[in-house]
């Protein structure tokens, strides 16, 4: 390839435009002037959007990569601007998103003198990166770029930062791309391989089975694996439950699929997992939010594990079986070792399960109060269960896991393992740059929405065409529900005031809406899907409504407390 | 009960940092590390020893120490033969009168005499932990003004293929 004189600055856009990159979330800042400077000369290929703050754009790189599979890039200023980004790249760790994260530096005589804006960003985010770099010489910047988007897609996903000083951005270099392959230490070919013994163990297990449970993980997601676990589900007569980011890997509404697990899972899906003689983990990692009480999970059970990471095997829970590889390969191999299988009577006491935990459900009941679950049940119903949902975190967060059934993977972006507050608002904004017909809808409470309110700005700036549902009930509403439960009903820091979020939409320039009465919520939802743009609307919702049902932390996993039966309950039959 | 890890990396700057790092956030003990080049350019051999009782958790600091961009290969030798040797030097205040108890400790192998002043003595032990330790508590006989210990470094006896490392870089997937 013929060589061409360009910047350090050019060569990083030549290079993200060869990662098929055409989107990039990001702030300006004095040492990443040379790179703002030369993207003038791209931005035909290019679409920068202004974040009002990093860490905005961190989470719209995360939530753009979440919707499209692809990975999302933001960039940063030095010092200050690459240290608000350290919250999103932990957030894209704990949850395995491919983003990359290009930094400005000091200039390379100035690294370690303390200088103006400076900071160790690729040190202080080893532990929650992939990998991070500091560019040192312009020889390697390619190189460095290219292996950073490698790094962050391969495997399991997650996020890498490039550090890059503002010198190197301006020197000048005869570029060649690199085309040959990237080639790494730590890439070692491990297990690919699947060992025929385990993959035997593992089909004699199910075909021995008379009560098993598939665990359904985001790595059925991330592997593009939802039919395999279908067929797996169906061929084996196997039901299975979803973790909060393996929602929507499987439908909802296939008559397999029990629901959530976990602290604020299914009654019938936990009792399934307690009760199961055989668990099939398909890309989860056991995460404490899950399992409940490690030392009670699911006694009874031989548990298979198929997990792309061999370092979460015998993590959490120790397993019986362990098949280590992606997903979807790994079940292409063990599904012709599997027969049809009928597993009647468990199915049949599942049923059972679930039919009782609907005479519970907030969603039958009448009243005039308005619940967020109502809220977010008819969202679920006007938009045909198709839109993509970002959903904060919170109640709100669960009350969305409960009530919007997805039916498609990747329908629903969450921060699942840090639990983000704030994550929302930005990372609908990143999905709407993914390419898609699907209506985005933001679900986040009044404490979320105030953490990356500025972001409106952005939504305007550049005419998201995202729908906004903040669910208010004036409280941190979590952490109100854990004070009531288990602190006395001591509601320390957690009433929290808003501002008129009508008025606010309108400062921003965005329609907004507020709607109190049940009856008020579908039109509201139809007035804001006619708008092409950011629209916001404020449900004002039920103060001390609980989310039920709810394992408390550290407990048995079937040690579930549900939700009262009101007075309006008694007389109806269900 | 110890666990010892000889980890193959690339010399890269920050690598060290990455490895203490994890070792910290995964809530284990670093009890020593011993770094240093090899016969292989730009490869550095590492010999961590973790203090973890549970044989389950090991395994765990071993699988994510592998995750390790930089990283090629990570051998456990804690149940391996091996022989795993370390040094320490020991500034000893002693008097003329009393050099004939060195010389015993001296003769025993163990031991080597690096310089003599007349106050004090720097004494360089090696061998096995155990060797090293013995010597010391012998020592503790004279005053010891100034000790040092660099830590084990370890080499798994004979050439099984379980134990070599895997030296080569391969396409990310």
């Amino acid at each position: 390839m013929e060589k061409v004189k360009l910047t350090g600055a050019e060569i990083i856009w030549e290079c993200l435009i060869r990662e098929q990159v055409n989107v990039v979330f990001g702030y300006p800042g004095g040492a990443i002037l040379p790179t703002y400077d030369a993207l003038g000369k791209y931005s035909d290929k290019v679409h920068h959007v202004l974040t009002r703050h990093e860490q905005g754009a961190t989470h719209m790189a995360d939530g753009y990569a979440r919707a499209s599979g692809k990975v999302g890039v933001a960039m940063a200023t030095s010092g200050p601007g690459a240290a608000n980004m350290v919250t999103g790249l932990a957030t894209a760790m704990m949850d395995s998103i491919p983003i990359v994260c290009i930094t400005g530096q000091v200039p390379r005589p100035a690294i370690g003198s303390d200088a103006f804006q400076e900071m160790d960003i690729s040190g202080a985010v080893i532990p929650v990166t992939k990998h991070s770099y500091l560019v040192m010489e312009i020889e390697n910047l390619a190189k460095t770029i290219k292996e950073a988007f490698a790094i962050a897609r391969s495997g399991r996903p997650g996020p890498v930062l490039v550090d890059i000083p503002k010198d190197l951005q301006a020197e000048e270099f005869d570029f060649v791309y690199p085309e040959e392959p990237i080639l790494l230490p730590g890439e070692n070919p491990v297990n690919t391989e699947i060992n025929l013994k385990s993959l035997k163990e593992a089909a004699s297990l199910i075909a021995k089975s008379k009560r098993p449970v598939i665990l359904a993980g985001h790595g059925i997601l991330l592997s593009g694996a939802s039919t395999e676990v279908i067929e797996l589900s169906e061929k084996g007569d196997i039901p299975l439950s979803w973790t909060l980011l393996g929602s929507g890997a499987v439908p909802a509404s296939h008559h397999l699929n029990m629901g959530m697990m976990g602290m604020h899972g299914e009654f019938a899906a936990n009792n399934a997992i307690q009760k199961a003689d055989l668990l099939i983990a398909c890309g989860m990692r056991f995460d404490d939010r899950v399992t409940g009480n490690t030392k009670t999970y699911s006694l009874d059970s031989k548990k298979i594990h198929i997990e792309i990471d061999p370092s979460e095997i015998n993590k959490n829970v120790p397993v019986d079986v362990a098949l280590i590889g992606d997903l979807k390969v790994v079940l292409t191999k063990l599904l012709p070792f599997l027969e049809q299988h009928k597993n009647s009577s468990w199915t049949n006491k599942i049923e059972d399960w679930r039919k009782e935990s609907k005479s519970r459900d907030i969603i039958n009941m009448d009243t005039e109060v308005l619940y967020g679950a109502q809220v977010i049940s008819d969202i679920w119903k006007e938009t045909n269960g198709d839109a993509i949902v970002v959903s904060d975190v919170g109640q709100h967060q669960m009350l969305e896991a409960q009530y919007y059934k997805h039916d498609e993977p990747n329908t629903l972006l969450t921060s699942g393992g840090l639990g983000t507050m704030g994550f929302s608002l930005p990372a609908a904004i990143g999905a709407s740059f993914f390419n898609s017909d699907k209506d985005i809808w933001v679900i986040v409470g009044d404490g979320s929405i105030q953490m990356t309110i500025t972001e409106l700005a952005t939504a305007v700036q550049e005419n998201a065409n995202i729908k906004i549902a903040i669910i208010n009930n004036g409280y941190l509403g979590m952490v109100r529900q854990w004070q009531q439960l288990f602190y006395d009903s001591r509601y320390s820091e957690t009433p929290i005031s808003s501002p008129d979020y009508v008025k606010l939409s309108e400062a921003y320039g965005l329609s907004g809406f507020r709607v109190t009465s049940r009856s008020d919520i579908p039109n509201t939802i139809k007035e804001a899907q006619n708008i092409k743009g950011p629209v916001l609307i404020e449900f004002v919702v039920e103060q001390h409504d609980m989310v039920y049902p709810m394992v408390p932390a550290g407990a048995d996993l079937d040690a579930m407390i549900s939700r009262p039966v009101h007075e309006q309950f008694k007389d109806a039959e269900m | 009960m110890k666990q010892t890890l000889i980890l193959f990396m690339q010399d890269e700057p920050g690598v060290l940092n990455r490895i203490a790092s994890l070792v910290r956030r995964r809530n284990f003990n670093i009890d020593s590390i011993v770094a240093g080049r090899t016969e292989k350019n730009g490869i550095t051999r590492m010999t961590l020893v973790v203090d973890e009782p549970n044989r389950e958790k090991r395994r765990i600091i071993y699988n994510n120490l592998k995750k390790l961009v930089d990283v090629y290969d990570v051998v456990d030798a804690t149940d391996e033969n091996c022989h795993a040797r370390e040094h320490a030097l020991v500034k000893v205040s002693i008097k003329p009168n009393e050099f004939k108890e060195i010389e015993g400790l001296v003769a025993k192998g163990n031991c080597r005499i690096l310089d003599g002043e007349l106050d004090s003595m720097i004494l360089e032990l090696s061998g096995n932990e155990s060797t090293v330790e013995e010597s010391i508590k012998y020592l503790k006989k004279f005053k010891i003004l100034e000790l040092l210990r660099s830590g084990k470094m370890a080499m798994i006896s004979g050439n099984q293929d379980k134990n070599n490392p895997v030296l080569i870089r391969s396409e990310p997937k």
